[in-house]
């Protein structure tokens, strides 16, 4: 994955560099808001994360340049504004996902996964599969090893959500937005006790685990 | 303060200055008008008395026509008017003019260079002259200026009279105005002068109803500061709470920081726990702010209508196999019409989780909490109630302020936030929080205006 980063904090950027290189990715970093404008036509990345307040040229602007350039590839907008507006801001501007500082990598790298791997033209699937596990879209229905597993409309939208990006780690906060539209972090353990029922009716009666916890970060469907 | 008074004497001035100056040129203009007409008049008079003396020379002959010249010239006032008839040789037949000694320049004559019988106003200074040929004889009329001197005179002293008027007005309307400004402007810039120092309950004292600019002006800035007192109070307040709350769980942190960098080896599950309370740290500073900026209120712009019941539908969805674990029961009860609000979604969303999270961490196993979105006297109500043991009645105002916790509940959990930004999302939207007792158990409900 290549990634751009617009960060003028030196500390930041090389947090998020030192940690991009571990895992494998490659990355460009630019300490202002031209300097990140050039490098986002100049050359082809994967995602791209821009902070909202840079020099030079703001955030929010860049990401409108860049959009106004036909420039589609995902953003991701860091922000230690704590403005609730911000975020519909953001989006309203072109980004695709909105992560507020302080953050943790894990938070970062999972939603960056998350928008790297969207296909540029969304194709109309009907029907998703991960191992024996099959999922119709149009009907609504589970499948596993041909048994039909009843799902709540709720964890339907959530099973979805995980197979689509399976593979990858999504985390809680990830989930609460995608799943329910929590733009808030509720103390309740809302995300634990829907994953342990989807478990229930997936995992439990069949020899291979889908559905697995990443420690410190979410969870992951894979084989 | 007298400054203001002079500023306002100043701008009179100038007014009354340039009101002179208009003045002059209008009556410049009215002059040269005056002259013009008072002139025509004139000649127009002279030909008429022409058109007689030929009359009289055509019926009666010349002696007749001589004659009546020199009537004519005895009747009029101080040689107001001039008259002379001339032969064929230009020899004098008749008329008060006896010489002339200058040049006649466009119809008209110095005062000074004709020779008149009898005595000659002062105030002539020059003749309007006609000359018609009679037969073979040539009549000479000639009318006094001194109308439009007198025209003229009369006009001059209304000018300066007119100006020196409008200046003593001009610079008393100025001084009163000024004076009365004054007083008010010393009120409002007295009230600012006592905020800047730090008084920021200070107000302008306003005594009746606003009549004027300045009154409603005071008005204005009186509601300003307003809002900025409840805006600095409430800033002064997140001091003393981010002081009160976030030292304690900070010191911790530090403790368990500086232990850390005395082991030799980091203990990963130290350096977890470090992690989760700068986490539980972060959480609080983020609520803490969300509050401040809630009641600051600049999200209503994005406020659209939004059905309650889907509200209370997807936090009931969310939150209801929590509620089986802990063995209590979420019910949900949503009307049969719309329950239509104008407001946040994403906001009214937090505000029914953190009430509905509330009942379920502050009540044991067996209770049954409620959800509602329904209609109270046809206005849309949001309800949370419950039937735990619910918290006293004096304690009930509290529980909306920042960092409350009930002697019971302190220890399970929660930053003590929850319900003071549930406050925060409800006056938002206008809508008013209430707590009640639900025989047994607590029930928060907010009541909503309908959406438009």
């Amino acid at each position: 994955m290549r990634v751009l980063i617009v960060e003028d904090d030196q500390e930041t950027a090389d947090y998020i560099c030192t940690s991009l290189r571990e895992l494998g990715h490659m990355y460009e970093h630019a300490a202002d808001g031209k300097t990140g404008f050039l490098s986002a036509l100049d050359s082809d990345f994967d995602v791209m994360v821009i902070d909202r307040m840079l020099p030079g040229l703001d955030g929010l602007s860049l990401v409108k340049s860049i959009r106004s350039a036909d420039v589609t590839t995902p953003i991701i907008f860091l922000s230690a504004m704590g403005n609730i507006n911000d975020r519909v801001d953001g989006l309203e501007a072109g980004a695709d996902d909105y992560l507020v500082k302080p953050f943790a990598f894990s938070e970062l790298s999972a939603r960056l996964a998350a928008l790297a791997r969207r296909p540029p033209m969304q194709a109309e699937e009907t029907k998703l599969r991960l191992d024996d596990l099959e999922i119709d879209l149009i009907k609504h229905t589970v499948v596993r090893a041909g048994v039909p597993i009843q799902v709540q409309p709720r964890e339907f939208r959530l099973l979805t959500y995980l197979m689509r990006n399976a593979d990858r780690v999504v985390t809680r906060t990830m989930l609460l937005e995608a799943v329910w539209d929590f733009h808030f972090d509720p103390k309740t353990n809302v995300v634990e006790t829907h994953i342990s029922r989807l478990r229930n009716k997936i995992d439990k009666s069949f020899d291979r685990q889908l559905i697995h916890t990443v420690r410190g970060s979410g969870y992951s469907m894979h084989v | 303060m007298f400054n203001l008074g002079r500023t306002s004497l100043r701008l009179s001035l100038k007014f009354a200055f340039l009101y002179s100056v208009l003045s002059a040129i209008i009556f410049a203009g009215a002059y040269w008008f005056t002259e013009y007409e008072v002139r025509n008049w004139l000649h127009a008079q002279m030909a008429a008395d022409t058109e007689v003396l030929i009359d009289i020379y055509e019926q009666s002959g010349v002696e007749e026509m001589a004659r009546s010249v020199n009537l004519m010239a005895a009747v009029n006032f101080e040689n107001d008017r001039i008259f002379q008839l001339q032969g064929p040789d230009g020899e004098v037949l008749g008329g008060n003019l006896l010489q002339i000694n200058g040049p006649i320049t466009e119809q008209y004559i110095a005062a000074d260079s004709v020779e008149v019988s009898g005595d000659t106003s002062d105030e002539i200074s020059g003749y309007w002259i006609i000359q018609n040929a009679v037969g073979p004889y040539i009549l000479l009329q000639g009318t006094g200026n001194h109308v439009l001197s007198e025209v003229l005179e009369a006009m001059s002293i209304t000018l300066v009279t007119g100006i020196i008027l409008i200046m003593a007005l001009g610079s008393f309307a100025g001084v009163w105005v000024g004076r009365l400004t004054e007083r008010q402007i010393a009120s409002i810039s007295g009230a600012l002068g006592r905020v800047a120092d730090g008084q920021l309950s200070a107000r302008i004292p306003i005594i009746d109803a606003p009549t004027d600019d300045l009154s409603r002006v005071a008005v204005s800035i009186n509601g300003a500061l307003e809002q900025l007192e409840n805006l600095m109070e409430s800033q002064i307040q997140i001091s003393n709470d981010i002081a009160h709350d976030l030292r304690t769980p900070l010191q911790r942190l530090r403790q368990r920081l500086e232990k850390m960098t005395r082991q030799r080896v980091v203990d990963p599950e130290e350096a977890e726990i470090a992690l989760t309370q700068t986490e539980d740290i972060i959480d609080t500073f983020n609520a803490l702010l969300r509050i401040a900026q809630l009641e600051a209120g600049d999200r209503r712009e994005r406020f659209q209508t939004t059905d309650l019941r889907s509200i209370v539908t997807n936090v009931h969805e969310a939150f209801e196999p929590s509620a089986e674990d802990a063995g209590q029961l979420l019910l949900l009860e949503a009307s049969e019409e719309p329950v239509l609000v104008s407001g946040d979604p994403d906001l009214l969303m937090q505000l029914v989780s953190n009430l509905v999270e509330n009942a379920l961490r502050h009540t044991p196993e067996g209770t049954e909490i409620s959800l509602e979105a329904t209609h109270s006297n046809s206005h849309p109500v949001l309800r949370v109630s419950d039937n735990g043991p619910g918290i006293a009645h004096e304690n009930y105002e509290k529980v909306f302020r920042r960092f409350y916790r009930g002697e019971k509940s302190r220890t399970t959990g929660g930053n003590g936030l929850g319900l003071s930004l549930c406050k925060a999302i409800a006056d938002l939207h206008h809508a008013e929080l209430k707590i009640s007792d639900n025989n047994p158990g607590l029930r928060i409900e907010a009541h909503f205006a309908n959406a438009e």
